[in-house]
């Protein structure tokens, strides 16, 4: 197979996404409009949460604190100044990244299920002080009245404007996780010891890591603000970091676009299922208990074992993203 | 004055960390011994709670109704968590640590939107029997005399788990498991059932915990997601797997929590979680807990 051809059968799926995203909004309703909005931002959302799970090996279930960071950033900064909407989206990934350099230093000297409580130790704690902080963050109210320029008003127009944010924020993502920065957070996942005995500093590459996830987790909830018009403190809360890592799970965490399929999968059913019933946490936890049991690996994990298409897969054969490196109790 | 102030806050604190307490020691049993993360255990917790309301609407008319009702909510937690564990949790057993966590908080949202669909959104008050409507003065600071009581089961149920573990034979098997599953399952002891019961006898402290609360105030939805985030707290600031971390670590967040809410009461939880991560970053075991299984 020459370089040009396998290029093309690397991009087919992603590009294909692309233009199914780019066509569908033409032809459905503002309704699904709204949902393919929610779609691409939750996806950021995971695919970012991903680069630490994935890719590092290491389950944060936190990070709804750096997402709730970015959503009250951009929404404060446009409410309160009036900023323009391209001046809050970076100034967001920067105070997300910020909160994720604080906490992450931290976080990163645990690994396995200590990891996991202390992420989620400090996702409550960001929620709290927003939840709290009545004066600046509007408390339990929530900030209200974040309304987009008036050239991104209409659902379409916002539509595309996240489109293209998003797809430039997936495009920098797989350019980190091609890079050799991303090539060794894979080495990490596989052996953190070994990782080490070469001479690499982990826990400075786990920080930055970290660091950039929030970052790109704060991007995504910075589109979330203007979209929903709207932030309140329970974006930060623990539930909703469960959201990125079940969507990554349901997508298959090998795999780059994992977890946006899994935001397709999770986000639309969210939209079906609210429909008609008001227990949507029924039916999610359901669907997860499903997805756990019989489908590990996620639904690439499927596709991959049937063979039905061949990627190049960006992850190698045979690891657990969840195996945390250190033996298991001993 | 102030003393008998504080003394009452103090009350308040002790009573509120030995209901968190009740809720972390099963968690960090079952941690400390399945090594799986319950979200869903408050969630238990608040069936435990809803349980013990409809026993005891069942026999309103009665003096007795709530004391009968709390030991029947707790049994009937106890066998609902029987069957989530016979059907759902021993699947997971050998899964990986985020499957095992997805798991869990599956549970917990179909646990919370059960519980919904059963007892509607409407908060429930248990009536008190008379015995415990009047506020007792002890160093002249009134405090409700209910609270004795949620303090003496606190302290029964730590003394009996702490003899259970010390003194029965399945107390050591439990102990032995929480250091080396594997040299337990080595030695011909089957591990699973082990397993099985006990995540019934966390549940079942659950279920009590539960039928206890019922009669604090009012049981409203929802009051499960605030106690699993401190129950952790709970379990990491006293390490996973060791009651008297657990029982240190649920004191210190109950007073610190009664107090911090005096003098500033916007931080009270925030505070809370500076310990855990103070603690976790010290010390990632906990104040009890062992360093080997870190």
């Amino acid at each position: 197979m020459d370089k040009k051809n396998s290029f093309l059968k690397r991009f087919r799926l992603p590009a294909g996404l692309f233009f199914v995203a780019l066509i569908l909004p033409l032809v459905v309703s503002e309704f699904w409009v709204h949902v393919f909005t929610e779609i691409i931002i939750l996806g950021l959302f995971a695919a970012a949460f991903n680069l630490i799970f994935g890719y590092m090996g290491q389950l944060s279930f936190g990070q709804a604190a750096y997402y709730g960071i970015g959503a009250y950033t951009t929404g404060l900064l446009m409410v309160k100044l009036q900023w323009p909407i391209f001046v809050c989206l970076p100034v967001s990934m920067i105070t997300a990244g910020l909160g994720a350099l604080i906490l992450g230093y931290f976080c990163v000297k645990l690994r396995g299920i200590y990891f996991a409580i202390l992420t989620m130790a400090f996702g409550q704690f960001v929620f709290f002080i927003i939840f709290q902080w009545y004066s600046f963050t509007g408390g339990d109210n929530g900030l209200q009245g974040i309304n987009p320029p008036m050239w991104l008003f209409k659902a379409n127009a916002y539509y595309y404007f996240s489109l293209a944010v998003v797809t430039i924020g997936m495009v920098l993502l797989y350019f980190i996780t091609e890079s050799p920065f991303g090539y060794t957070l894979k080495a990490i996942r596989d052996n953190t010891e070994r990782t080490e005995f070469i001479g690499i500093n982990v826990q400075r590459y786990m920080l930055i890591n970290f660091v950039i996830s929030g970052m790109f987790c704060g991007l995504a909830g910075a589109l979330w603000g203007p979209f929903n018009r709207s932030v309140a403190p329970d974006l930060c809360s623990w539930q909703n970091s469960g959201h990125p890592v079940f969507m990554a799970v349901m997508g298959g965490p090998h795999h780059f676009l994992g977890p946006m399929i899994g935001s397709v999968i999770f986000t639309f059913l969210n939209a079906f299922v609210t429909g008609f019933t008001e227990y949507w946490p029924l039916v999610s936890g359901l669907v997860m208990i499903i997805v756990v049991l019989l489908m590990p690996g996620g639904l690439f994990g499927i596709i991959k074992s049937k063979g039905y298409f061949e990627t190049k897969a960006v992850v190698l054969e045979g690891n657990n993203p969840g195996d945390t490196g250190d033996k298991k109790n001993e | 004055m102030e003393f008998t102030f504080l003394f009452s806050q103090f009350m308040s604190g002790l009573t509120y960390g030995l209901m968190l307490f009740l809720v972390a020691s099963g968690l960090s049993l079952i941690f400390g011994v399945m090594n799986i993360l319950n979200f869903a255990h408050a969630t238990f917790w608040l069936i435990g709670a809803y349980i013990c309301f409809t026993f005891w609407s069942l026999m309103e008319a009665h003096q007795f109704a709530l004391w009968v009702s709390i030991p029947l909510a707790a049994l009937a937690t106890a066998a609902f968590g029987w069957v989530c564990e016979v059907v759902l949790i021993k699947r997971i057993y050998k899964r990986e640590l985020h499957e095992q966590l997805l798991i869990t908080y599956a549970m917990a949202l179909i646990l919370g939107d059960l519980i919904k669909i059963i007892w509607g959104p409407t908060d429930r008050l248990i009536v008190r029997p008379p015995i415990i409507q009047q506020p007792l003065h002890l160093f002249g600071a009134p405090i409700d005399s209910y609270f004795i009581f949620v303090i003496l089961i606190g302290f029964t149920v730590a003394i009996g788990l702490w003899w259970f573990l010390k003194y029965t034979k399945y107390g050591h098997i439990v102990k032995a498991a929480v250091f080396s599953r594997e040299m337990v399952g080595a030695l011909g002891i089957p591990i699973p059932k082990i397993y099985t019961w006990v995540f019934t006898l966390g549940i079942f402290i659950a279920g009590l915990a539960g039928g206890v609360q019922s009669a604090i105030g009012s049981v409203t939805l929802g009051m499960d997601t605030n106690i699993i985030i401190q129950a952790f707290c709970v379990v990491v600031i006293g390490g996973f797997g060791s009651l008297m971390g657990t029982l240190v670590g649920s004191l210190i967040v109950g007073e610190v929590f009664s107090f911090a809410i005096l003098y500033w009461p916007d931080g009270a939880m925030v505070l809370i979680f500076v310990i855990t991560a103070a603690i976790l970053i010290v010390r990632p075991w906990g104040l009890f807990g062992t360093p080997l299984r870190a």
